[in-house]
């Protein structure tokens, strides 16, 4: 802008002498072309993020047949129950009264800690999902299997003893 | 003598070639990116560490929505083969015309009683459409039916069973969708995800750290 103005001044001086100044066609394409790269990184930015992903997932088949049944070790076994409001509910062995409370963030000290204590072809972790959780809740846990190398996991529905145990739990601790 | 006069070089660049690259760039990306299909269903994934990409080939997904809706998809080239085989389980009374109809539809979200209706709305309009989901209650399962029509009808092929759920549906109604596959004796899933980074110091990380030095070696 500066540039035209001193142009134009510059046009006029000396009374009598007409110059006729061309102006020229050229215009500045900095800021068109700002533009342009600025569009063009928004457009890769948003086009590239959203891909999913995909996570393998890999069911055991029911059996009737007790003789089947896949047998765990009591001292090898750790069971997560997946309450509301995102709490996990945890017991070792096969005695759900004696379970403990813990979250997601936490979850993995307690995986970890069971992984250290126990003989790597004993250990399995049981994954019951309640009624109340989360599909999120679900894949959370699953990954956090793949996360910490765990080879035997499985998932499986609650029994209706332990939702009452963990619905009792839920009232007393006021978890809604 | 007439002085030699020094030229001064202008500084400023002739900045009309970089902007047609841009832009040019710019026109190719937009034409080549491919838009987000408006979806009349909205479903955010919950995150995971896999970094495995989906491959979009005989794929049958499944998908769960906040409301604990179930909706249907199935790739192009496994339609028409599901189509025909479901007709001939349900004994439904369909024409050549209804086949093209459900080519067309993006993704399936009513009982089979409204199936015929549900395939001829065009999907800009789907978002108007009051949609049920797919029954799964374990009296009606229709899901499960239409599982066994995809089993059938690509036998010998490898079809790939994808859940895509909301992080905020309920768990149980991913276990009826579960129970749908498992009554097929079908075993092997693929969840669809968001990618996560891995969390440093655990046994993936760690894995995933030697796999790179061996690639480096």
């Amino acid at each position: 802008m500066a540039e035209m103005e001193a142009k134009a001044d510059s046009g006029k001086k000396g009374p009598g002498v007409k110059k006729s100044k061309k102006l020229s066609t050229r215009v500045d394409l900095t800021p068109m072309c700002d533009l342009g790269f600025l569009l063009i990184t928004f457009f890769i930015f948003t086009t590239t993020l959203a891909e999913p992903t995909a996570m393998n997932l890999l069911m055991p088949k029911d059996t009737k047949d007790p003789n089947q049944e896949n047998k765990i070790k009591e001292s090898g076994s750790l069971t997560l129950m997946l309450g509301k409001s995102n709490v996990i509910y945890y017991y070792f062995g096969s005695d759900p009264t004696k379970m403990q409370t813990t979250t997601y963030k936490d979850v993995r000290k307690v995986i970890l800690d069971k992984k250290k204590s126990t003989p790597a072809d004993d250990l399995f972790i049981i994954i019951k999902p309640d009624k109340d959780a989360t599909y999120a809740n679900a894949v959370d846990v699953l990954d956090e299997m793949t996360i910490n190398d765990i080879p035997r996991y499985a998932m499986v529905d609650v029994t209706p003893d332990e939702y009452k145990l963990i619905q009792q739990t839920e009232q007393s601790a006021g978890i809604k | 003598m007439a002085r030699a006069k020094i030229k001064r070089a202008s500084t400023r660049v002739d900045m009309t070639a970089m902007c047609d690259v841009a832009f040019l760039l710019l026109t190719f990306f937009i034409l080549t990116g491919q838009f987000k299909p408006a979806e009349a269903v909205q479903v955010t994934p919950p995150g995971s560490v896999s970094n495995k990409h989906p491959i979009q080939k005989h794929s049958f997904e499944v998908t769960i929505d906040k409301d604990n809706r179930v909706f249907l998809s199935l790739t192009d080239d496994i339609k028409g083969e599901v189509w025909d085989e479901l007709v001939q389980e349900k004994g439904l009374k369909v024409t050549p015309q209804d086949k093209e109809d459900f080519k067309h539809a993006d993704f399936v979200g009513v009982p089979f009683s409204q199936l015929l209706q549900f395939i001829k709305i065009p999907s800009s309009q789907l978002k108007n459409v009051k949609m049920d989901g797919i029954p799964i209650d374990s009296s009606n399962n229709e899901l499960q039916a239409w599982v066994t029509a995809a089993a059938n009808a690509t036998q010998g092929e490898r079809v790939n069973w994808f859940i895509k759920g909301d992080g905020q549906a309920k768990y149980p109604t991913f276990g009826k969708v579960l129970d749908a596959f498992k009554k097929n004796d079908i075993y092997k899933y693929n969840l669809i995800t968001t990618q996560e980074g891995i969390p440093p110091g655990t046994a993936l990380y760690d894995a995933n750290l030697k796999e790179q030095h061996k690639g480096i070696k």
